[in-house]
């Protein structure tokens, strides 16, 4: 050490004492986490991780796909068949989404088991709730792009559960499809709400979520003295970011894999006409689509109890648990009905897609 | 009241040096300890428990050890401490009160005497309210432009009925239907109508007894099925969801329509036997010529209602 300084770090004093870079880092990583770093707190990291693979995927896609009923469907099957690694990224994006609606109910159901939506992270739940929905839309707007014989009956039946909401669901189903059917107009709505329309939502509200949860700091365990908490924590940086970007690089190599091995094959070109083809749903709606199914939600009232009224009361109870849920108390185990709730929803999202799965040898 | 910076220490004997330093306790938010330093004797600064402040005042804090036991606090280690600006604890800074009174700047000369400070906010938030709100309808029927397509009323030629051999059997029928769409070139789309060439007693089932009328968008009776004709055409739309149904076997109950979707089964009349589906099965207007060439009005109806609402 001469006590001059490099070029290097000249640049850095140079840029640090103008933007206040040291700052915001150590603000970023300095970050205690109350008895320490967890496995358990990867979800959220890894939904970002995974949000930027499907905006940099969805990015790329986008230099050959184009949005016309006449040239979707020629120009996704370019992509999987021209392009050099075209399959691969349409594939990436395709099973990218799955992750991610996959990593959203492990998100959720982390807080609500442990109990972190509560006072004073109230805020922080909703804005989560909100994302949410974000994020299903991402996958129902998607799934219509490639303008296959899939994506074109998912939104035909989509649309329609929409238009049984109450008196806003024909507009709403109308302002969706740009008219009576699905056609051009319906594709030119999806596509601007899927690249312009929620990537914007989501990293409002992704930002916000972060801002609320770095004001009211993060939970930390269910249990534990204020000792034993103490001495146990740890910054954000090394430890939990160890952990996340392990966490991030399974995610990478599960999706990556997933992409080869079962790489995305349209079905024909879409029409009115679905010929031998039997409509489905992207799989984390299949519950949805099986439920649908069943007698007591049949008849006009019926599909507004099971299409409408059921999904509808779910969330708006999710949005209001940390204003019924008043109790301090945070100990998964100690919340009897709240374990139960969470075991009795999660089976039934289970077995409702097996029967949906099971039912399909019985159609042919 | 919390020990201020540059506040002098007291032990219960004599006066030991300064409060150089305050260190918070990031979980509970209060002040863990105070270090105190600069007592002129050049020894390390030392931690001193905030347990053993006996009292604070205005610039003095007063400890309830002898200066004799203030050599057996810890010596006080820079490198285990980072400052409340280089980490994020959530709240910290609320709580924190060590410096002695407020921390002020001026008010700018020309803020001072600024009266109506209420009026000038209500006039921006009305400036931003009159830009925005004569977009609004702008581009709600800018959005709205292609939700609301006039009815077709044409008539299609979709094929021959000497293709039906037998009676009461769901025969399908595809045709392609031009659609010109906005700014599009004209298209065809491949669509399809299920016929029955019906017995006697499904067309009763059918007609019940009474001819069946179709109507445009003004009520106007467009085109009248007569109960006689003995072919019956539905459109392909399974009216529980829109899904495409088909003609098939069932084990129970025998050859039905029967939707793969949600598994809504209706008989040859279109009649609800299974399923979840609202109402029967959509007929449409039909026309047979003299060579049994089949011409229908090509109509859409609202899925999931129990009565029929045309949207196409």
């Amino acid at each position: 050490m001469n006590g001059q300084p490099t070029a290097l770090e000249a640049i850095v004093a140079f840029v640090d004492e103008r933007v206040g870079l040291k700052q915001i880092q150590a603000k970023m990583l300095n970050e205690p986490v109350p008895g320490g770093s967890r496995w358990a707190y990867i979800f959220g990291s890894c939904l970002l991780f995974i949000f930027i693979m499907q905006a940099v995927t969805g990015v790329l896609l986008m230099f050959y796909y184009v949005p016309s009923a006449d040239h979707a469907y020629a120009s996704t099957q370019y992509i999987l068949h021209e392009v050099d690694y075209g399959w691969f990224l349409l594939s990436y994006h395709f099973w990218g989404s799955s992750a991610m609606v996959m990593m959203v109910f492990a998100h959720m159901s982390q807080v609500f088991l442990w109990g972190a939506y509560k006072k004073p992270r109230e805020m922080i739940w909703l804005v989560g709730l909100a994302l949410f929905g974000i994020v299903m839309a991402f996958g129902f707007t998607g799934y219509l792009l490639p303008w296959d014989q899939r994506a074109y009956w998912a939104t035909t039946v989509g649309v329609e559960i929409m238009d049984k909401t109450p008196v806003v669901g024909d507009f709403m189903a109308r302002f969706l499809k740009g008219g009576p059917t699905p056609g051009q107009m319906t594709l030119s709505r999806f596509f601007v709400i899927h690249v312009m329309v929620l990537p914007a939502a989501l990293m409002g509200l992704a930002g916000l979520h972060l801002f609320l949860f770095r004001k009211a700091g993060p939970a930390g365990p269910f249990r534990g003295t204020h000792a034993e908490l103490k001495a146990k924590t740890d910054y954000f940086f090394p430890r939990q970011i160890w952990k996340d970007i392990v966490a991030m690089s399974a995610v990478f190599i599960t999706v990556c894999s997933l992409a080869f091995i079962e790489p995305v094959v349209l079905l024909e070109e879409a029409t009115p006409d679905p010929g031998e083809y039997h409509p489905e749903p992207e799989w984390y709606f299949l519950f949805l689509f099986q439920l649908l199914r069943l007698k007591i939600f049949s008849g006009e009232f019926g599909q507004f109890l099971g299409a409408i009224a059921l999904p509808g009361a779910f969330m708006a109870l999710l949005a209001a648990l940390p204003f019924i849920d008043r109790s301090p108390e945070r100990n998964i185990f100690k919340r009897p009905v709240a374990l139960v709730g969470w075991l009795i929803v999660m089976i039934s999202i289970v077995i409702f897609t097996v029967s949906a799965i099971i039912n399909r040898e019985f159609l042919d | 009241m919390q020990p201020q910076l540059k506040s002098k220490v007291r032990c219960t004997d004599r006066e030991v040096g300064e409060v150089t330093r305050v260190i918070m306790d990031p979980l509970s938010l209060q002040i863990s300890h105070i270090v105190v330093g600069g007592n002129g004797a050049g020894g390390p600064e030392r931690q001193v428990p905030a347990s053993t402040i006996q009292r604070v005042t205005d610039g003095l804090v007063e400890l309830r050890a002898p200066s004799s036991e203030l050599e057996s606090f810890p010596a006080f280690k820079r490198d285990e401490y980072v400052t409340i600006h280089e980490v994020e604890i959530a709240h910290l800074e609320e709580h924190v009160h060590v410096e002695s009174g407020e921390v002020l700047v001026p008010v700018p000369e020309l803020e001072r005497n600024v009266k109506r400070r209420a009026f000038f906010a209500n006039f921006t938030h009305s400036i931003g309210i009159l830009i925005g709100l004569p977009l609004a309808y702008p581009v709600l029927r800018y959005l709205m432009k292609p939700m609301y397509a006039p009815l077709d009323n044409g008539w299609i030629k979709i094929g021959n009925a000497n293709k039906i051999k037998t009676d009461d059997v769901g025969v399908q029928f595809k045709y392609k239907k031009k659609v010109k769409e906005a700014f599009m070139p004209e298209a065809e789309v491949d669509k399809n109508v299920w016929i029955l060439k019906a017995s006697p007693d499904t067309l009763e089932k059918v007609y019940k007894g009474k001819d069946m009328d179709f109507q445009d968008q003004t009520g106007r009776v467009i085109w009248t099925n007569k109960r006689d004709v003995p072919y019956v055409v539905f459109s392909g739309k399974c009216p529980h969801l829109g899904c495409g149904y088909k003609w098939r076997s069932h084990k129970v109950l025998g050859q039905v329509f029967l939707c793969p979707c949600h598994l809504s089964i209706y008989d040859a009349t279109g009649k609800v036997l299974d399923g979840p589906a609202p109402r029967p099965l959509d007929a449409l207007p039909i026309r047979v010529g003299p060579s049994g060439e089949i011409q229908i009005i090509d109509m859409e109806f609202k899925a999931g209602t129990r009565s029929q609402t045309r949207i196409v």
